[in-house]
């Protein structure tokens, strides 16, 4: 019994690795999600997005801190509005991943040297601010087309001319 | 059923922080145990014809697409405007584009805003769920990577939205 048992959660596991799988149910996630709740308000294709449900999170919590009144997507600013609280996806993203990462032991500090820290903090500031003059980042990008949002696809464009790009920067960089 | 909606607002707007936590904790989940990565399965493909990671970015759109079109019959009102362009003869208008920038203006924005994310994904290992990810598995880099992200939203919100408006206006954008 108990091998069948830890058989199982190694077949179910083994499904939870392929990106297939996952790029599939959040596909269906995010869809689902406006399905039940756009009455909650839009945009629309807003079901899953790191950078503008980033934004609407901080946003928050830094209009609570200051008084000041940052845009928030209606989504989340309506729920703020009725006195609860914007999207929590990022909060949930971190915790599930923290969640799994500890069941399989995966869970390892890994620290960089201060010149690396700069990068990735300096990276990060405009990473988002780069995702959010495209309104969305990719994963919205992918809603958005699957919406059938034409412009969506220049974004997508984009972005693998900005990978091949950086591949060409990275290579050249080992080489030196 | 209540103006066409499965929930109405009253209650939806309660659900917007429930439900997007769960939705969270699934795909941080999924996140971890695959690896997933947007930006990375579209450079391992060009690196190496690897298509692990990209089949996960290509299945979302597709899966996206079929369970919009699926809802869209289902929940008409909750859909609204699927198939975008489509809609009112103008193949090309913008989901959620700020009102104040024309279509050329968003495709502008795209361009530039797409060509900088893929080249600063890239350069730093991953797309901002990646990064999310690794966070979680304790990568301190990555640490970083999310705290500056959330200080980019403010400053984009606060400093540079206006800024973009105001020079699209000046150039007729």
């Amino acid at each position: 019994m108990v091998a069948n048992s830890s058989d199982e959660k190694k077949g179910l596991d083994s499904y939870l690795k392929m990106p297939l799988v996952g790029g599939a149910v959040i596909g269906f996630a995010a869809a689902l999600i406006q399905a039940l709740l756009f009455a909650a308000g839009g945009p629309q294709a807003y079901g899953f997005c790191v950078a503008c449900h980033s934004r609407d999170l901080i946003n928050y919590v830094y209009n609570s801190l200051t008084g000041s009144n940052l845009f928030l997507a209606p989504f989340s600013a309506n729920a703020v509005a009725a006195g609860t609280l914007p999207v929590l996806t990022i909060i949930g993203v971190l915790v599930g991943a923290i969640a799994a990462a500890a069941l399989y032991k995966e869970f390892r500090v890994k620290k960089g040297d201060a010149k690396s820290y700069l990068a990735y903090g300096i990276g990060g500031i405009l990473f988002m601010i780069f995702a959010l003059c495209m309104g969305a980042c990719p994963y919205r990008l992918a809603l958005r087309i699957g919406y059938g949002d034409l412009v969506a696809v220049f974004g997508l464009i984009a972005i693998i001319i900005g990978i091949f790009i950086g591949i060409k920067i990275a290579l050249k960089r080992m080489e030196a | 059923m209540i103006d066409g909606f499965l929930i109405p607002k009253e209650t939806a707007v309660l659900l917007v922080p429930i439900a997007t936590i769960i939705l969270g904790l699934v795909i941080g989940w999924f996140g971890q145990r695959s690896g997933f990565c947007s930006i990375g399965g579209i450079r391992d493909y060009l690196l190496f014809r690897q298509t692990r990671l990209l089949k996960g970015y290509v299945a979302l759109i597709i899966s996206a697409f079929a369970f919009y079109l699926i809802f869209s019959l289902l929940v008409p009102a909750a859909i609204p405007s699927f198939l975008w362009c489509l809609q009112d003869g103008q193949l090309l208008t913008a989901i959620g584009g700020a009102p104040a920038v024309s279509v050329a203006g968003v495709i502008v924005l795209m361009i530039i805003g797409g060509i900088f994310v893929g080249l600063i994904g890239t350069l730093l290992g991953g797309c901002p769920l990646r990064q999310l990810v690794m966070t979680s598995e304790g990568n301190l880099k990555s640490l970083v990577f999310v705290v500056g992200m959330l200080a980019g939203a403010v400053i984009f919100t606060a400093l540079v939205s206006p800024w973009i408006i105001e020079v699209f206006k000046a150039i007729g954008l």
